[in-house]
């Protein structure tokens, strides 16, 4: 039943990231995001009940609600003030390029977390290449994508990737540096949100592709 | 004392003038005292075993603290232009001075802390701190600066943040090893598991390497430092890329000892070579003379990077006295681009003609300082080069080294050119010569690494001892 | 070849055959009410099939043996699918068909006599209709090789009747991340490949949009009849593979008339759901425009090779 539902979240996870590549409305890719942050919970959630630990109960609630609540909260702010603009229009790689792209990068994860699978086998590690292949596909869509929203997205993906990695292998990497990197991660959204918003003022639109003054 | 030092970092001042250079100040103090206290007793711990000091620690707070230093004390001066000139408001001028003290506790936080994961969090905070710092003035250009930055750092970071989850799952799998506690990590690190550790130091060495401004994720730097205020651009560039490269050094004794130094060397010398290809293709064509002193950025952390992937003791003394001298000189450059830049109002090279006739004292400073950066005598940065490129050709890294130095000499030879053109020539409007103070904290700082250069005074000690952990032993 | 597998033989091609235009008019009605009509009901299609097989044969001038032999082509080889696959009963009657290899070719050898049948008219529709068949064809496919060896993997066979009762033994399986990917693959497959809305509009004669419309356009009389049948029964190949790869409860797994009885109308009512379900979609979802239809295909490839993907690791 605990690997059954350990194996269930991480489909989520990877279903999820595969819809945000997909879909072009920042509404939907939002609400995805905030559902991926759900899967990730119940991961988490499912750890705990596993090793019957409180301590984890406590940190799967707080992924919920950073997660699944405050984040997607705070893109959906971000969003509101964007007006007409809610639409990942043009990508640099299409949306078909992209999910082959993706599909490549799925047996990349695979290949690169053989050594990591290997050390210390269990059905958590066993779904390690999953978390990877999170992480890589919220680097393509950063790299890939021209709203500024969709970047961040992108930024969230790959840091909900690694958060599964960090609990799949082991369940605690010390409470200072979880702590610390929760809010590092909300700090930079907040601030990221800012930029978008002064982005806005100054541009008029949140299009990257007006961000060509700086080059050689 | 330490306790104090992190007090004193986070203490929450409103910004009276003066209160920054002190604070500033304060720390390189402190760091003299400690550096003497570890040189005389060994490795410090403190705050629950969070906070460590060792040699290298001590060292690289010293540094923070020097160019701390020298970039405070000019903010007031650049300040008041500023603000004459409608550009800024006091209201800014105070968040800034906030900004930077946190900017610099972050940093101390990330040399002093005893635990990778503190480091990490430390060196993603710095990130935050910086971006409204980066995006100060609000114009089209510095947003956009602040945009990149911030998203390209926080993604490498991200990557750094994988590489120290992977190895802290290689330490629970080891003897003797739990945690991430970089003393014991360092120790044990023969027990690592090889395929897991290869891939976590890949990571790190990546994602640090972003934030130090290394090719191939070094996309962000010419930007952010073009458009950051002037005592911004000097802390990052004087500090805060090496800060991120501490990480980098701390990475690369775990993976010696779990790898083999070959690991570590080849990924070193390659993103070394790379930044400096790359920083000498874009400094010949360059028009704009603060990315032309970001790229050199480039360039020393690349020539830093070799040092650390040669990993002898002298290149490893070399490459740190380097951070040091290439610390101050930059930060006392990018200040002098910043006074350049309220004379002239332009940042091209082009719109810069014959500063020497208009400002005399200013443009002797920034000739001084770009010759320093180029590895001329009398300037530290001459004798660090020497030594990495000698300790290169003894560890039989022969063709890397060459390759070294010749796209070092293309980039002096660049730097010079194009300085010479904002310096020297006619001067293109009837300006009467005007005589502008520099302000002593641009003076001192070179004079600083001139005196570095010649006698390294009591650093000898303190850097043998930095070395030793880090050094390969062959 | 067992009993079981004889009755299965016998009984699937013939509840196929005649329950194909019955779940084609279940599909109409059920989006007739839908959308506020009365509907024809749902003995159109086989009224409609009688009428054309009363005409007279017909064939556009200058047209070959190809235009001719496509519809029976296309006829025999979803027959051959509805005998081997294991519909009705686990076992079937020419094992080694039943691979999903086999069956999944089969169905493309179909499509592949119909748009050299398009072709072959040498009008601007029948090429226009059979160059785009092809296109989705050639994503389709692989995915769908994916999607169903990704249930494969597991069971360490591809023999469709060997997973379909490993899953009836370990109804557990169908709860599990690889099940859930091949699932939404599947589906996103199985429409395109049947011309269902948001792919193709199998009630539209607009050139602009039409695929399959286009291609069977110079058909008339019982050729067209044999194409309309072929067509229905398709879907219900695909609907029923779907309904007993991932809910095969209710499928024969002994030779006793009550058993097999079961299974038959198992059947009925699983396909009759899904065809429901599929229908009432379609009153909701707008058509894609045809560029991007590649977009939806390439995701549920990639879906099928996660899930092939998270077969192996999450093992």
């Amino acid at each position: 039943m605990y690997v059954q539902l350990l194996d269930l979240a991480c489909g989520a996870l990877l279903l999820t990231a595969v819809l945000v590549l997909w879909r072009r409305e920042l509404v939907v890719i939002i609400r995805v995001f905030a559902l991926q942050g759900a899967a990730l919970a119940v991961l988490v959630g499912v750890l705990a009940a596993h090793e019957n630990s409180a301590e984890l109960w406590a940190v799967a609630l707080g992924v919920f609600v950073l997660r699944a609540g405050v984040l997607p909260y705070l893109l959906r702010r971000a969003l509101a003030g964007a007006g007409e603009s809610r639409r990942e229009a043009s990508p640099l790689v299409n949306v078909s390029a992209s999910l082959l792209a993706a599909a490549a990068l799925t047996l990349l994860a695979y290949a690169v977390s053989q050594p990591l699978v290997a050390l210390a086998p269990s059905a958590a590690t066993q779904a390690i290449p999953v978390g990877v292949t999170v992480v890589l596909i919220g680097f393509f869509v950063l790299v890939t994508r021209r709203r500024a929203l969709s970047q961040l997205v992108g930024f969230l993906l790959m840091d909900n990737g690694i958060t599964a990695v960090g609990f799949l292998t082991t369940t605690s990497v010390g409470l200072v540096v979880e702590l610390g990197v929760s809010l590092d991660v909300l700090l930079a959204v907040l601030v990221l949100q800012v930029l978008t918003t002064r982005m806005r003022e100054t541009f008029g639109d949140t299009d990257l592709d007006e961000l060509r003054e700086l080059r050689d | 004392m330490l306790g104090a030092l992190v007090h004193l970092a986070f203490g929450w001042r409103r910004a009276t003038t003066w209160v920054s250079a002190a604070s500033a100040g304060f720390v390189l103090a402190t760091a003299i005292v400690l550096a003497v206290e570890v040189s005389r007793s060994g490795p410090v711990t403190a705050m629950a075993g969070l906070l460590r000091v060792d040699a290298l620690s001590a060292f690289m707070v010293l540094v923070i603290g020097a160019v701390g230093l020298v970039a405070t004390a000019a903010t007031p001066a650049y300040f008041r232009a500023e603000i004459d000139d409608g550009r800024a408001t006091a209201r800014t001028a105070a968040r800034h001075s906030l900004l930077v003290q946190l900017f610099l506790a972050t940093m101390a936080l990330a040399v002093l802390a005893a635990n990778l994961g503190v480091v990490w969090v430390a060196v993603e905070a710095t990130t935050i701190v910086t971006a409204f710092l980066v995006g100060q003035r609000r114009t089209r250009a510095s947003v956009e600066a602040a945009w990149k930055y911030v998203v390209i750092c926080s993604a490498g970071i991200a990557l750094a943040l994988l590489g120290t989850i992977v190895l802290n799952f290689a330490a629970a799998h080891a003897p003797g090893t739990a945690g991430l506690d970089l003393a014991t990590l360092s120790a044990h690190a023969s027990g690592l598991n090889p395929g897991v550790t290869r891939i976590a130091i890949a990571l790190l060495v990546l994602g640090f390497g972003t934030k130090a401004g290394l090719a191939p994720l070094h996309a962000w730097l010419p930007d952010a430092h073009s458009q950051a205020p002037a005592p911004v651009s000097a802390l990052m560039s004087g500090v805060l890329l090496s800060v991120a490269f501490y990480a980098i050094l701390r990475v690369k004794v775990i993976s010696d000892a779990a790898l083999g130094a070959g690991f570590a060397r080849t990924l070193l010398t390659v993103m070394a070579l790379a930044s400096l290809a790359l920083a000498a293709s874009l400094l010949i064509g360059q028009r704009d003379y603060k990315r032309m002193l970001a790229y050199s950025s480039i360039e020393h952390l690349g020539l830093v990077a070799f040092g650390a992937a040669i990993g002898s003791p002298l290149a490893l003394t070399a490459a740190l006295l380097h951070v040091f001298g290439h610390g101050l000189a930059k930060a006392v450059l990018f200040l002098g681009a910043g006074r350049v830049l309220q004379f002239t109002g332009t940042s091209q090279i082009d719109g810069v003609r014959g500063l020497i006739a208009r400002h005399p004292a200013l443009a002797t400073t920034f000739g001084f300082g770009v010759l320093a950066l180029a590895g001329l005598p009398p300037f530290s940065l001459f004798a660090s080069e020497l030594g990495i490129v000698r300790a290169g050709f003894t560890a039989g890294l022969g063709w890397q080294t060459t390759a070294a130095l010749a796209l070092v000499l293309v980039i002096a030879a660049a730097l010079i050119t194009n300085t010479s053109r904002m310096l020297l020539g006619a001067p293109s409007t009837s300006d009467t010569p005007a005589a502008t103070p520099i302000p002593i904290a641009l003076a001192g700082g070179l004079l600083a690494c001139a005196v570095l250069g010649i006698v390294a005074g009591p650093l000898p000690a303190l850097l043998d001892l930095a070395t030793q952990p880090l050094a390969v032993t062959r | 070849m067992s009993a079981l597998g004889v009755v299965g033989g016998v009984v699937q091609p013939v509840l196929i055959v005649a329950g194909s235009p019955l779940l084609v008019g279940v599909m109409r009605q059920v989006r007739a009410r839908l959308e506020g009509r009365a509907g024809a009901g749902v003995g159109q299609p086989w009224r409609d099939l009688r009428k054309l097989l009363r005409k007279e044969r017909i064939a556009p001038r200058g047209t070959s043996e190809v235009f001719r032999f496509a519809p029976l082509v296309l006829v025999a080889t979803t027959l051959v699918v509805a005998v081997v696959v294991p519909f009705v009963a686990t076992e079937s009657a020419l094992d080694p068909v039943a691979d999903l290899f086999a069956v999944v070719a089969l169905l493309a050898l179909g499509a592949v006599a119909l748009a050299l049948a398009g072709l072959d008219t040498g009008t601007a529709f029948g090429g226009m209709g059979a160059s785009r068949e092809m296109t989705i064809l050639a994503l389709v496919e692989p995915t769908l090789l994916v999607a169903i060896f990704a249930l494969s993997v597991r069971v360490g066979s591809t023999n469709l009747g060997t997973i379909v009762s490993s899953t009836l033994q370990d109804p557990a399986r169908v709860i599990s991340p690889v099940s859930l990917l091949a699932a939404v693959a599947l589906v996103v497959v199985i429409v395109a490949e049947t011309g269902r809305i948001p792919v193709d509009n199998p009630s539209t004669h607009l050139e602009l949009t039409m695929v399959h419309e286009a291609m069977v356009l110079e058909y008339a009389g019982p050729d067209l009849a044999l194409v309309e049948l072929a067509s229905a029964m398709r879907l219900s190949v695909f609907l029923g593979l779907l309904a007993n790869l991932f809910a095969p409860w209710g499928i024969a797994t002994e030779a006793t008339p009550l058993a097999v009885l079961i299974g038959v109308l198992a059947l009925m009512v699983k396909v009759g759901v899904l065809g429901g379900l599929l229908a009432a979609a379609e009153v909701f979802v707008a058509k894609l425009r045809l560029f991007r239809v590649p977009e939806l295909l390439a995701g549920s490839f990639l879906l099928a090779l996660l899930a092939v993907a998270a077969s192996f690791f999450l093992a």
